[in-house]
């Protein structure tokens, strides 16, 4: 009895864990769509293309753009729309408005006058609002209020320093835009505006005159930063450390620079690597003498592969995907128009020699002319790349179902399709690791493993005959650390078939597609341990960003439960605690078919 | 043939005075208008650049070629100008259909005196160019090639033209003067938006003496142009309206341009909405049914993204959009005990 008790219950927090993990993955895509959609309300208001969101930072293709102003930044747990709404929608004054490189040359150093500087000018800009667009506007006053409370709950509003800046962004806000103060916070800030007004009150009223001359203003905003930065730098000298009351936000940032976002949802890590920026050559291998490429069926015995086909057929007739018609849509997404053969008897159009003698035979019939037909035809070549880590062994089935899937419909559509994955042969280093500790442990040694580079179907074995191969995606024993990087250059080198003809490669394929199926960074102890944590980060976003603007493959990041915005210029987030069910299928169907 | 006896424009207008624009200009024109002139629309506003093109085309014998977005009103323009001048003005729209006999003309059987006979019927290009006519020739970027080269030789000022069937050689009327209107300038279509428009001889592009662009106007004035259509919106809070109506549109524009949207808003389409609002009696349910519902599906959450920056509140719509996963297929629960 007891035994069936613990089932029941091992069951039961099971199915806790996987709705747990729905809610997660489903919080993750709804907060997702809401950044992509304040991405594009943003680009449409600020004029300006390119612009798109990784994680929550605000990126133009791939360079980061500050946002400073601390209002602009609501807290990444947060999935409401209104808040992100008000945010984007002051990055995109902001952009349009301010000239970047002025604003820099003027912009002070030490961090009281800059952050006093940064609020002013956004200030500036949100007070710039189109009249004709009241939602902008109450989109801004909502987020500027929100923050407020924010900072009104924090322990810095506790603090003389803290109570003076936040008078200071009130009164300036209230001053620049012309919008009404909250009434809840005018007896807050009361005796301090009372205190302030001498030393601003006559740079106050020149703001709101000077709102149109962004030099002209910033004349104003820096005395007024000098003057806060003055009594903050008082105070400081005067006064210890602030007390702690209890039950207040212990965490509340002031100062954003792109880098130091903490990100509370799964955003894949991402920060610079020393180790590679300080090495000679970039990116390093310490030894390539174990790296081994295999096909899948050497690797797994025929008897087991064909167990896991089994499994594999079974899990896909479950989810009652429709791969005929995944087929076809696949085939609209990936055409293009090529002249095939001619339609004849048409009423204009080129000669047609044969029709000629109808001119003499029936008079009045001018049907002697014939037309090119364009069919379309699908010209692209589809390479799926499979992150192996350990992480990946409890999505194996789910991964392979997708995989297969599409391999299947790929194959319908007239595509050609790559199925690769890519591990490691060991832990901690293998053998690399060993050669490295027996040469002495010599600085920055690079890539510290044995690379295993799988192929479960190459672009020329049609999917009936690599099914078996494919099934050997579930087999879990494979699955240990990985490189991302250099698989994605090994996956993108098999696309444009450098070994082969050069030129357009020999599968000579007008779309190359590249799919990395992951979830999680890449990690590999041993060469993190020897170089920096963020080595084979930084590496692929490098070889990303490096393929992404050769342009010859379009590069897509499948991040399972994760998002992987920052590798990935185009990723999705997909919830595989499911299985790969329909939904998550159209879903890599409605990102091929993206625009962008 | 009356209209052959009307030989040129008979008395000099001042451009200030007819079409209320700062210039001292005086532009010939007729004194009387016949059948061909279009109606004079009063609330219609003019282009200040544009005009002056258009007029120098008229005055000046030049031959122009009007580009622009669609719903821009580019013929209208050309014929508003033409109604206030009285210059007799017809429009052909080139689309892929019309052939070279169509527009030169052909040999006919035709009934005379109870005997079957053929006879030459004239196109609409010999009709026009013996006549002090202004031909607009819509739609120019979509015309079959083999049409191309018939106008090719009426760009020439003093070109005339042969008609190889009867052995006929036409010379141009003094008062014909030719405008052509195209969505692109000739160099096909780059963005999706305009099927069947075709890539064009440079050789055609170059004979046009003036190529001149007519996009969408500056927001006040498209405010203005929306009020007068619709004047039962003409008061402080209809001026409101329009104002934000506007701004969904000029965002619908820079959507389209940075390549988020595939379709945007015309002044035309502003337009209908307008007039749809006072029908509908709600400004967010004639936005669904003059734009959104002409949108993809998966661009209607961005559009309503717009409409609420404009608006401040929300569009009121099924949003039903391709980043929200369906339902799960029930025979997935499965899944999940199987692995």
């Amino acid at each position: 009895m007891a035994s069936l008790a613990e089932q029941t219950e091992q069951a039961e927090t099971e199915r806790a864990e996987a709705s747990s993990r729905q809610l997660a993955a489903a919080s993750l895509r709804r907060r997702k769509q809401t950044l992509e959609l304040c991405a594009a309300a943003m680009r449409a208001l600020s004029g300006q293309g390119r612009l798109h969101f990784r994680g929550p930072a605000l990126y133009r293709e791939s360079a980061p753009v500050p946002m400073p102003a601390p209002h602009l930044h609501p807290g990444t747990d947060s999935t409401d729309l209104d808040a992100f709404r008000g945010a984007a929608d002051g990055m995109a004054l902001r952009l349009q408005h301010s000239d970047a490189a002025l604003h820099g040359s003027l912009c002070p150093v030490t961090p009281a006058r800059m952050l006093v500087f940064e609020m002013l000018e956004q200030f500036r800009t949100e007070s710039l609002v189109d009249a004709a667009m009241p939602g902008v506007r109450a989109n801004l006053n909502r987020r500027f209020q929100q923050w407020s409370r924010e900072f009104e709950a924090s322990i810095l509003a506790d603090t003389d320093l803290g109570i003076i800046l936040f008078t200071v962004a009130q009164v300036c806000r209230a001053r620049i835009t012309a919008e009404p103060m909250s009434p809840d916070f005018e007896a807050r800030i009361e005796s301090t505006r009372a205190e302030l007004a001498p030393h601003l009150g006559t740079h106050l009223a020149a703001l709101r005159r000077e709102r149109f001359s962004q030099p002209g203003f910033a004349r104003h905003a820096l005395s007024i930063a000098e003057t806060i930065a003055a009594i903050s730098e008082v105070l400081e000298a005067r006064e210890a450390r602030p007390s702690r009351s209890g039950g207040r936000a212990p965490q509340f940032q002031l100062l954003f620079d792109q880098d130091s976002n903490d990100d509370a949802v799964p955003t894949a890590g991402y920060g610079g690597s020393d180790a590679l920026d300080s090495g000679e050559g970039g990116y390093r291998r310490f030894t390539t003498a174990y790296d081994r490429e295999f096909q899948a069926t050497d690797l797994v015995r025929a008897e087991l592969l064909c167990g896991y086909r089994q499994q594999l057929d079974d899990h896909i007739a479950r989810q009652g995907i429709n791969v005929p018609r995944l087929g076809r849509a696949l085939g609209a997404v990936l055409s293009t128009a090529i002249h095939d053969g001619w339609d004849g008897d048409a009423l204009e159009g080129r000669l047609d020699g044969s029709r000629l003698a109808r001119l003499v035979t029936a008079s009045g019939d001018r049907r002697v002319f014939r037309t090119e037909r364009t069919e379309p035809r699908s010209d692209a070549t589809v390479t799926f790349l499979v992150d192996c880590s350990g992480s990946m062994k409890e999505h194996s089935a789910a991964v392979a179902a997708l995989v297969d899937v599409y391999a299947r419909a790929l194959e319908l559509a007239g595509a050609r399709c790559e199925v690769l994955g890519f591990t490691t042969a060991a832990w901690n280093g293998g053998r690399a690791g060993k050669d490295w500790i027996r040469a002495g442990r010599p600085p920055n040694p690079g890539r510290l493993n044995e690379v295993r580079q799988l192929v479960f179907k190459d672009a020329d074995t049609p999917w009936r005959r690599a099914r078996p191969a494919i099934a050997g995606l579930m087999k879990k024993d494979l699955f240990r650390e990985g490189a991302d990087g250099e698989a994605v250059d090994w996956a993108c080198a098999r696309l444009s078939g450098s070994s082969g003809n050069g030129g357009r490669g020999s599968n000579g394929s007008e779309r190359r597609i590249l799919l990395v199926v992951s979830d999680g960074s890449p990690m590999d102890g041993a060469t993190a341990l020897a170089n920096d944590g963020h080595y084979l980060e930084q590496h692929l976003r490098d070889v990303v960003a490096a393929h992404e603007a050769a342009g010859t493959t379009e590069i897509f990041g499948l991040g399972v439960g994760l998002d992987l915005s920052p590798y990935y210029r185009r990723n999705i987030s997909l919830d595989l605690s499911r299985g790969s069910s329909a939904a998550v299928v159209g879903q890599v169907l409605a990102m091929l078919a993206g625009r962008r | 043939m009356d209209q052959l006896t009307r030989l040129m424009p008979d008395e000099m207008v001042s451009v200030r005075e007819v079409f209320n624009l700062d210039s001292d200009l005086k532009v010939a024109a007729f004194r009387e208008a016949d059948e061909h002139v279009p109606e004079v629309d009063p609330a219609y506003r003019f282009n200040h650049d544009v005009t002056l093109a258009i007029l120098a085309a008229f005055t000046r014998n030049r031959r122009m070629l009007l580009q622009g977005l669609h719903g821009t009103g580019k013929s209208t323009h050309i014929e508003q100008v033409a109604a206030r001048l009285n210059w007799p003005c017809v429009r052909v729209n080139l689309d892929g259909h019309i052939n070279r006999l169509d527009l030169v003309g052909r040999d006919t059987v035709v009934l005379k005196d109870g005997k079957q006979i053929t006879e030459f019927q004239e196109g609409i290009v010999p009709w026009a160019i013996q006549r002090p006519v202004a031909l607009i020739l819509d739609e120019y970027d979509a015309g079959r090639p083999d049409v191309m080269f018939v106008i090719q030789r009426l760009l020439e000022r003093d070109g005339k033209m042969t008609l190889l069937d009867q052995n006929r050689v036409l010379d141009l009327h003094p008062g014909f003067r030719l405008f052509a209107t195209a969505n692109t300038v000739g160099l096909g279509n780059l963005n999706g938006m305009y099927h069947g428009v075709q890539r064009l001889n440079h050789a055609q592009i170059d004979r046009w003496n003036i190529v001149a662009a007519l996009n969408h106007p500056p927001a006040e004035d498209e405010i203005g142009i929306v009020l007068a259509r619709v004047p039962e919106l003409d008061d402080a809070a209809g001026r409101k309206l329009v104002a934000s109506m506007v701004a969904v549109a000029k965002l619908t524009r820079d959507g389209f341009r940075v390549g988020d949207l595939s379709t945007l808003m015309s002044p035309r389409t502003v337009i209908t909405w307008a007039e749809n609002i006072g029908i509908f009696g709600d400004a967010g349910k004639a936005f669904q049914l003059s734009f959104v519902n002409k949108c993809d599906e998966a661009e209607q959450p961005l559009i309503a993204e717009y409409f609420q920056r404009c608006f401040d509140r929300e569009l009121e719509a099924p949003r039903t959009s391709v980043y929200l996963p369906a339902e799960p297929h029930p025979a997935a629960a499965f899944a999940v005990a199987a692995g």
